[in-house]
């Protein structure tokens, strides 16, 4: 026994394994070449002129390839343009809705956050062939209602066009998330600077132009930057509304230089590699902007508020406003889903026996699908338990202080977090081409799998890294002091006390998992094939009714796990 | 003096150019009380964290026991759990996951004791801490101060060798801070426990230490009994922050028994005790710090002897003195005086020092 001990206290430092810095470097070696590697690949490859794993020519054709074709020059400026675009009402709206929420006496504010809370989770694949169903020109529902009316005589909405695209981004990602992140904000405006303002004279609306709003400014300010940036990365709806209208953002137009045949690996490449310098250029003025920037001390002043503005009457107004947006924005097209998977032929109401159920039959009794599900679910899997063990451990690596590479770990986490679906798939497309992986992981579930792992990240770092700095370092050293080694520490310790937000990062990483397109859509095969592409495929072939059929089977799978989150009580928000 | 339990040897600890740890030297013996006190941010968290090994030294030997637990040049550290020690934080690090009984029997699980002595021991300890009959409680179901008993509990359960105890009462109210003052001093007797005591409160650490180490920029001040440290203190820094201190100008004037000190302005003058031979120049300047307690308000009087004569400017009182503010040999000084006597503002008085409680400093080299 004591000779044991003896041995463990003598050995020198140098010749001791130190568990901790070698999981330090794999990790890290890991993330390079997860997030690095392709990144480089990514520009080299837009320098390549040869197809992937042939031997490489150098050269500047594909650069001058790409930005000869109008297309492509036209392409980056709509996404700019879309992104703008739709910025400016969905702000207005957060704004107006996080206030209502947190600093008036509008009844049921709880209730409509949750509801916004609920909305970030409605994949927006199918809420898009929802808003297809109520306005196309041909069957759109409120097109037909339109032209029923006297004076109009052609079609009064168009989904596929620049303010169709804009509209149904305001309804699928548009005011949901934001609001989420506004309410706490606002919630923790201090107090007293607003008492203060009511002390000196002010009315209420003085004392929100003249102290609320200003004060908030800066977060209001980087909440518009942090959804601009994740606006260009958007890639469904355009791809669905803006391509049958000849309207390309570069993501759908990097994805149609791949559909084409052969492959333009080198103009998407290269038209990747512009958009990455154009993120690095937004991204470190944000970052410069968020960390010199000391009015946010402010924001998280003394006390909660319990001042709340007295609406009056305008009050139920307010609710009414909030409750009518809700229901024109999400219940309409999921009743509309509904409503197209039952119809024999959707939008013929006055045939005989418009409704059937032979679309889920079909739908459910397609081999192809259950060959689809069955991908869906190890890929989901695979990526949410993938997930929890990679980026714990490193969440656990960055909090422990004795990583002496955290920031660089911490910056190679944060990549995923601004770079669009699409360039990851480009770029692990590339990695998996032109290295030996593609004998293991090309075209199959675990390639697609491991490109999705590496989107979750950022927030599941985030998530990870957060409950370990809430429970502090002392849980963890009060167990090594009482004689417990790091192993017994981590399974009786650490993972207990983890589990809860390991459920939940699993659940929400399963989730984004299953409603995934842009990210699989260059790394999937006919194996391999997700639900969501699967979904993606029948609309293409104008199988409408089968894929809102498709589209609210997913988005049940996803609203039936939410509430198995919630029945496990987890604190899935990122609210507070 | 028999072995000492835990010996520092020059030890050392950077973090980046910021030296937390500084050369530091020390030994505990057996059944001792051993405070680190010090403000925050002086090395006295970092010291205690060397001594648990939750950090490593850069420099320097620590032995527990006799036996080298980290000694970098050697390239020698034993791990925490392999060092036999109680430790509790100050935020108590109880386990949320687990009951009261779990967060206590975990060090013996680690130990794999027999299930029927984990029980028992357990029970024995919670007993001690004054939890009985709270061992099926849930962990977060407790209070501030009963969490506080369930960590004592804990880092005692497996009668380590020393105890570690991390600014264990700050986060407790004044009353109950008090209470477990007390009890942890008679829990450290009756069990002859070997302990070190981080504090930044120079009460806790008067109350319940065999010696003091005031702690300074990660360096060690004074190691002394709190007497000792509180009554002589080495340093500036020692004396003020132990304490309040007043101190007046004067100069030394050497005469045939010994030093006394004239103070300015030609106020008065006292006898220096205890100071023989050739130690200080005549006519040097010097400044005498003594604690405000000590200085007595006389009225003014003919005894001009270990005398300073001053001016009352200011009255306030605080109910269970009086807090006078008083103009003596050009300096203004705050002092408390029992409420028994009374002066008004612009009475002369005489201030009585006490020569055997005066430091002296020189203001200039001797």
């Amino acid at each position: 026994m004591k000779s044991s001990a003896e041995t463990i206290l003598n050995l020198p430092s140098r010749f001791r394994l130190r568990p901790i810095r070698i999981a330090e470097i794999s990790v890290l070696i890991f993330l390079t070449i997860a997030m690095g590697l392709p990144l480089l690949y990514l520009l080299s490859g837009s320098f390549n002129l040869a197809a992937p794993g042939k031997a490489a020519v150098y050269g500047l054709d594909n650069w001058v390839r790409a930005f000869t074709d109008a297309g492509t020059v036209s392409a980056l400026w709509m996404s700019f343009l879309l992104s703008v675009v739709r910025l400016i009402p969905a702000m207005i709206l957060s704004v107006v809705f996080a206030w209502l929420i947190a600093r008036t006496d509008m009844p049921g504010g709880k209730f409509i956050e949750s509801i916004c809370w609920v909305a970030y989770f409605v994949p927006d694949f199918p809420l898009v062939l929802a808003w297809i169903l109520l306005l196309d020109p041909n069957f759109g529902f409120l097109n037909t209602i339109a032209k029923s009316l006297p004076f109009i005589d052609a079609a009064l909405f168009n989904p596929y066009s620049f303010w169709g695209i804009v509209w149904v981004h305001t309804s699928t990602g548009g005011i949901w998330f934001k609001v989420m992140l506004l309410v706490p904000v606002f919630r923790r405006l201090g107090a007293t600077l607003e008492e203060a303002a009511r002390v000196a004279g002010a009315t209420t609306t003085t004392m929100l132009w003249r102290i609320t709003l200003p004060v908030l400014a800066p977060m209001i300010l980087a909440v518009s930057v942090l959804s601009f940036i994740r606006g260009l990365q958007s890639f469904n709806t355009e791809l669905l509304l803006g391509t049958p209208a000849g309207i390309y953002v570069y993501s759908t137009k990097i994805y149609d230089y791949l559909q084409r045949e052969p492959r333009a690996y080198g103009e998407a490449t290269a038209l990747g590699s512009v958009f990455l310098v154009v993120l690095a250029v937004l991204l470190f003025f944000y970052w410069r902007y968020l960390s010199g920037n000391k009015k946010f001390t402010v924001v998280t002043g003394q006390g909660y508020s319990t001042l709340r503005v007295k609406l009056g009457g305008w009050r139920y107004v307010a609710l009414a406003s909030c409750l009518l947006y809700v229901a024109v924005m999400m219940l309409l097209p999921l009743a509309f889903l509904v409503l197209g998977s039952f119809m024999r032929r959707y939008g013929f109401f006055s045939i005989s026996a418009p409704f059937t159920f032979s679309h889920w039959h079909n739908l459910l009794a397609d081999p192809i699908f259950l060959i689809a599900l069955k991908n869906s679910l190890i890929i989901a899997g695979a990526t949410a338990a993938g997930g929890i063990l990679l980026y714990s451990a490193i969440a656990y690596l960055l909090v422990s202080r004795r990583a002496r590479l955290a920031p660089l770990l911490e910056s190679l986490c944060w990549v995923p977090h601004v770079l669009p679906g699409i360039l990851l798939s480009l770029s692990v497309l590339w990695l998996l081409l032109a290295t030996p992986l593609r004998f293991f992981l090309y075209g199959t579930v675990w390639g697609i799998a491991f490109a999705l792992i590496l989107a979750d990240s950022p927030v599941t770092t985030q998530a990870f890294k957060a409950g370990l700095l809430q429970l502090g370092g002392d849980l963890e050293e009060s167990a090594r002091v009482s004689g417990a080694g790091w192993a017994y520490t981590y399974r009786r310790i650490l993972l207990p006390l983890l589990a809860p937000i390991a459920a939940a990062v699993g659940l929400m990483n399963f989730g984004s998992a299953l409603t995934s397109i842009s990210t699989p859509v260059l790394l999937y095969s006919h194996e391999s094939r997700p639900l969501a592409i699967l979904l993606l495929e029948y609309s293409f072939t104008g199988e409408l009714e089968r894929a809102a059929a498709l589209g609210l089977l997913i988005t049940l799978i996803i609203g039936a796990m939410m509430l198995i989150g919630r029945k496990l009580g987890l604190q899935l928000s990122g609210g507070d | 003096m028999s072995d000492p339990v835990l010996e520092f040897r020059s030890v050392m600890k950077r973090f980046g150019a910021l030296h937390a740890v500084d050369d530091v030297s020390f030994s505990v013996a057996p059944g001792e009380v051993f405070t680190l006190l010090g403000p925050s941010g002086c090395g006295k968290t970092t010291t205690l964290r060397l001594v648990a090994g939750l950090e490593e030294p850069d420099g320097g030997e620590i032995l527990i026991k006799g036996a080298a637990v980290a000694a970098p040049a050697k390239g020698l550290f034993a791990a925490p759990e392999k060092r036999q020690l109680g430790m509790v934080f100050q935020s108590y690090a109880i386990w949320p996951h687990l009951s009261v009984f779990e967060n206590v029997a975990f060090p013996l699980r680690v130990r794999k004791e027999a299930g029927e002595t984990i029980r028992r021991r357990v029970l024995q300890a919670l007993e001690v801490v004054g939890l009985a009959g709270l061992a099926e409680r849930g962990a977060t179901q407790l209070s501030g101060g009963q969490q506080q008993r369930v960590a004592l509990a804990r880092a005692l359960v497996y009668e380590p060798a020393i105890l570690l105890l991390d600014e264990p009462l700050s986060n407790l109210d004044a009353k109950l801070r008090e209470q477990m003052r007390v009890e942890i001093r008679a829990l450290q007797r009756k069990l002859g426990l070997t302990v070190v005591y981080v504090t930044h409160d120079q009460a806790e650490a008067m109350t319940l230490s065999d010696r003091i180490a005031v702690v300074n920029h990660g360096r060690f001040e004074q190691i002394g009994a709190p007497e000792e440290v509180y009554e002589k203190p080495a340093t500036q820094f020692v004396a003020e922050f132990l304490g309040r201190t007043v101190s007046f100008e004067g100069k030394i004037a050497k005469t045939a028994a010994g030093y006394t000190v004239e103070f300015a302005e030609g106020s008065g003058r006292c006898a220096l005790s205890g100071l023989t031979g050739s130690l200080w120049a005549d006519g040097i300047k010097a400044r005498v710090f003594t604690r405000p307690e000590d200085v007595e308000i006389l009225p003014s009087g003919q005894d001009q002897s270990n005398r300073v004569a001053g001016v009352i400017e200011q009255v306030a009182y605080l109910g269970d003195r009086f807090e006078y503010h008083v103009k003596a040999a050009g300096v203004s000084l705050v002092l408390p005086a029992p409420k028994k006597q009374r002066f008004m503002p612009g009475d002369a008085v005489a201030l009585a020092l006490d020569p055997a409680r005066l430091n002296v400093r020189p203001m200039e080299t001797p």
